[in-house]
């Protein structure tokens, strides 16, 4: 996934305004996003599991977090709806054994993934083993995740290719170049401009290109929204700047979770609650890495096709976070920078060349096995985005400030994540090789160990949902308590995002929302 | 060359299927070693890479609706037999002339070649005493030429007793097409469309890009079948488009963008692109300086090139091998096939880095000598 290359260790108290992100700690985190066309979307992994039926219910189950304002059935159509939208490869059966539920004899579009060489030879040596989490017993799976991702087609669905102006029709299938992030070199992965593409085919749909929101305006009276203000830029170099301003019945914004908040509070508007902004959530992610005893054929496949989805649910879930494991294709590459930093290594410290390097390079990358924990995250009213007048971008417009820290229930979970990698490692005959930097951005103390600590870009939380205007921001529909003609769609608005990569299931209430809209206008 | 006979019966047409995919495969090495001429570290030819790698995607689509039309009048297809890969350069017909088609690397006369591949030939109306004689009450132009050796398209033995030459491929097509319909007319479809439905390859096997497999099981579905062939190939022969209601855009109009370095776009008219500019960068840096028609004699002086020239050829024979057992009921044997095609675009690259030894200034390239391969 993308990574921030501005994140630094942070003393006590200090901030890193380095870039458009402001940092405020005292968590520093390498969660990044684009800000163009597509969004992040252009650079994700496309993982695309759905919440489980328990993660709706936080609170209700575990006493932990908030509920949703609707049940895993609500949506569950919806989930449907999303899958095909964007195209997703995967294996309902998989899916079921998880605990996923899907409506009566549904399929996904297309066929999962194949998994790896790697997927399986770890499989193979993995599948049954047992382990326990505060006295409750399972045992380990290795299944496929499924992926927003073109793969066989189920009959009837076609899938969608590259979005370019080239004639280029390539991405009707993956082809497997292990480069997922930064880009898929085909477009076999879905980025939001396929859907995009199809919004502006339908000639309702203006595109204002150069131009950042920079306020909204409300009645003061009625508090609906009258009008949005923007401001326009010549070059990303240049200093000049233009400003406009666009109104008209129903306002959505549609950013990411960071910006929709920082709009709303750089507009004054943070809810009469003062919701706004707070509750900011994102997937920590701890990695582990070791060396097998065999060469895996690691660097074939997509970024991931394959990972442990055992430990996403159980009733340790009243104590600590569940998580999600990803088997990683592409080496060690997301610790270490493998496979550069091997070839460097082998170049510099142990003086190969020729066929010696070659093979010394494939012996070592084919071997590498990385583990991505994906730990779950709960809101917390004091993680928060903020703007202040000290942080501005060029355009005068407010920068988002982050101030957060990683609460106990997730460090507990990361803790059980490294034990059970070594664990892992073990009954795999790997060799561990982990190590966690104390000066690393993300390094973090817990019980007297320190991990290094990543970020997911699974930005969330910072304009709940709910039930009730006193403890929400928006609706069930996305809808603003405050402002009755505006909506604040995206991951902003989940009040939980349990062991899901959170673009799913933004869409699919996404889908709810448009309902909504669409009987509104 | 064995000649063709007038379509008379059912095994007339099979044997023309076999021409007909033989014809789709013979353009596959030369676009393809045009393509991988393009070094890949230079994003000079990224455009020019797109537009030749959709055309050869839509030859291999042709070839695989070729082998259903096939399997479902009960032939067999066979990729293996000798002969099916030419020896290059070979000789396409071209209306009034024939014209040689090589293995080169990317440069003005590979486009050239292109278009002439691809341009639609409307014959006119016989005149008289010309060497084009019209038959089945003028559906079909024959043409007689020059008989030339290397020459792809087989001699046809037409029932008066005349040998001709087809006008063009559309025509050969047109024959096949005529030949259905007469025959599903005599003996009724069911009698002509007799093979298993499950040798059929459906669309979920075949990889994506550039349109649909046709799933062939009735005269109705072989047209559409041919129409696509036809249609992706040369177009309707007026507009840019495949036909009148497609956003598609045929060949010939695909590769003459290259040509006048600017993309096509909706609305526009023949000769006159009005889309985004496209770069055609001929330079040594953007294109490996590769010997047109390599021959595994030119790569003497180095055994290591030698050895993986003539890997290459049993490689690709092998894949051929495979594509044929596709074509014969097990179409899931197209999933690894396609794993293979990017292994044929490596060991080409492989070849196209390195100089021959024997001829200064010039590197190596996939020769394409199949027939002494063994199966």
């Amino acid at each position: 996934m993308p990574r921030s290359s501005d994140a630094r260790r942070l003393g006590l108290g200090q901030v890193n305004s380095d870039s458009y992100l402001v940092q405020n700690g005292p968590f520093e985190s390498d969660t990044t996003y684009a800000r163009v066309i597509g969004g992040t979307t252009n650079h994700w992994e496309a993982k695309t599991p759905r919440m489980l039926p328990e993660d709706f219910k936080m609170k209700t189950n575990f006493g932990k977090g908030i509920d949703w304002p609707f049940e895993y059935k609500d949506i569950l159509p919806y989930y449907g709806k999303a899958e095909y939208e964007l195209g997703v490869s995967g294996d309902v059966a998989s899916q079921e054994a998880i605990g996923v539920v899907f409506e009566e004899n549904y399929i996904y579009p297309m066929q999962e993934i194949p998994p790896s060489y790697l997927d399986k030879i770890v499989g193979g040596k993995l599948n049954g083993a047992p382990t326990a989490i505060r006295g409750e017993k399972f045992k380990l799976n290795v299944s496929t995740f499924p992926q927003a991702r073109n793969g066989v087609p189920n009959k009837g669905y076609k899938p969608i290719g590259a979005v370019n102006t080239h004639q280029d029709n390539s991405g009707e299938r993956c082809q497997g170049n292990t480069n997922c992030v930064p880009i898929c070199p085909v477009q076999a992965k879905y980025d939001a401009r396929k859907t995009l593409v199809k919004a502006l085919l339908t000639g309702h749909v203006d595109l204002l290109t150069q131009a950042v929101a920079s306020k909204v305006c409300t009645d003061p009276l009625t508090q609906r929204v009258t009008k949005i203000e923007y401001k326009t830029y010549d070059s990303i170099q240049g200093s000049a700047f233009g400003s406009g301003s666009v109104s008209g019945k129903v306002f959505i914004l549609a950013a990411n979770a960071i910006e929709n908040a920082r709009l709303m509070l750089a507009s004054n508007l943070p809810a009469d609650n003062d919701y706004m902004g707070r509750h900011l959530m994102d997937h920590p992610y701890l990695l582990a890495w070791g060396l097998l005893t065999e060469n895996a054929g690691v660097m074939r496949g997509t970024s991931c096709t394959s990972g442990i989805s055992t430990l996403r649910r159980g009733k340790f879930r009243n104590n600590q976070a569940a998580f999600a494991i990803d088997i990683h294709n592409d080496g060690w590459g997301w610790a270490t920078g493998s496979p550069y930093s091997d070839l460097l290594d082998l170049v510099n410290n142990k003086n190969k060349f020729g066929t010696a390097l070659k093979s010394g390079l494939i012996n070592q990358v084919s071997r590498q096995l990385l583990l991505a924990n994906m730990v779950e995250m709960l809101p917390e009213f004091g993680n928060r985005v903020t703007v202040n007048p000290n942080y501005k971008d060029r355009l005068g417009n407010f920068r988002p400030i982050l101030s957060w820290s990683i609460p106990e229930y997730s460090l507990e979970g990361i803790a059980y994540a490294r034990q059970l990698s070594k664990q892992i490692f073990q009954r795999l005959g790997a060799e561990d090789f982990t190590t966690y930097d104390p000066l690393n951005y993300g390094y973090t103390s817990f019980n007297g160990n320190g991990y290094e600590i990543r970020g997911g870009n699974h930005l969330s939380g910072t304009h709940l949902m709910g039930e009730c205007r006193l403890t929400s921001v928006v609706n069930s529909k996305q809808r603003s308590w405050m402002h009755d003609n505006l909506y604040l769609v995206g991951p902003g608005s989940m009040p939980s995002i349990g062991t899901s990569n959170t673009t799913l299931t933004m869409a699919a209430v996404t889908f709810m929302t448009a309902e909504d809209i669409l009987k509104v206008i | 060359m064995k000649n063709l006979k007038e379509i008379d019966s059912i095994e007339d047409i099979r044997e023309h299927l076999m021409i007909a995919m033989q014809l789709e495969h013979a353009t596959i090495p030369p676009y393809m070693t045009t393509l991988y001429s393009m070094n890949p570290e230079n994003d000079k030819n990224l455009d020019t890479r797109g537009v030749i790698r959709v055309i050869l995607r839509e030859e291999m689509l042709h070839l695989t609706n070729a082998a259903n039309i096939l399997n479902a009048i009960g032939g067999s297809p066979n990729l293996t037999v000798d002969g099916f890969v030419p020896l290059y350069p070979t000789y396409l017909p071209d209306g009034e002339e024939d014209f040689k088609v090589s293995l080169q690397g990317f440069s003005d006369d590979a486009i050239k070649t292109f278009l002439d591949i691809e341009r639609p030939k409307k014959p006119s109306e016989a005149p008289q005493g010309s060497r084009i004689k019209s038959f089945a009450n003028g559906r079909i132009s024959m043409i007689s030429r020059p008989n030339i050796e290397n020459r792809f398209l087989p001699l046809v033995e037409m029932k008066n007793g005349d040998v001709m030459h087809f006008y063009s491929i559309g025509e050969f097509y047109k024959a096949i097409e005529l030949g259905l319909e007469i025959l599903s007319e005599k003996n009724g479809d069911k009698n002509v469309f007799i093979g298993d439905e499950s040798r059929q390859v459906p669309d979920e096997s075949f990889w994506g890009g550039g349109g649909k497999v046709t799933k062939v099981i009735n005269l109705e579905s072989a047209k559409k079948a041919i129409k696509l062939i036809i249609d992706q190939g040369e177009g309707d022969g007026y507009t840019i488009y495949e036909d009148p209601n497609s956003e598609e855009i045929s060949h010939y109009y695909r590769f003459q963008q290259l040509k006048l370095g600017r993309y096509y776009q909706k609305n526009d008219v023949p000769g006159r692109p009005t889309g985004p500019e496209l770069t055609v960068d001929y330079s040594p840096e953007a294109v490996f300086p590769i010997k047109a028609n390599c021959r595994l004699a030119d790569c003497e002086g180095s055994e290591e090139l030698k050895e993986a020239a003539l890997d290459f050829n049993q490689f690709y024979k092998d894949f051929l091998v495979k594509l044929t057992t596709a074509y014969n009921g097990h179409p899931e044997f197209l999933e690894s096939a396609i794993g293979d095609m990017f292994k044929i675009r490596d060991k080409i690259g492989f070849l196209m880095r390195n100089p021959l030894p024997n001829h200064r200034g010039f590197n190596a390239a996939p020769t394409f000598e199949i027939n002494n391969c063994h199966t």
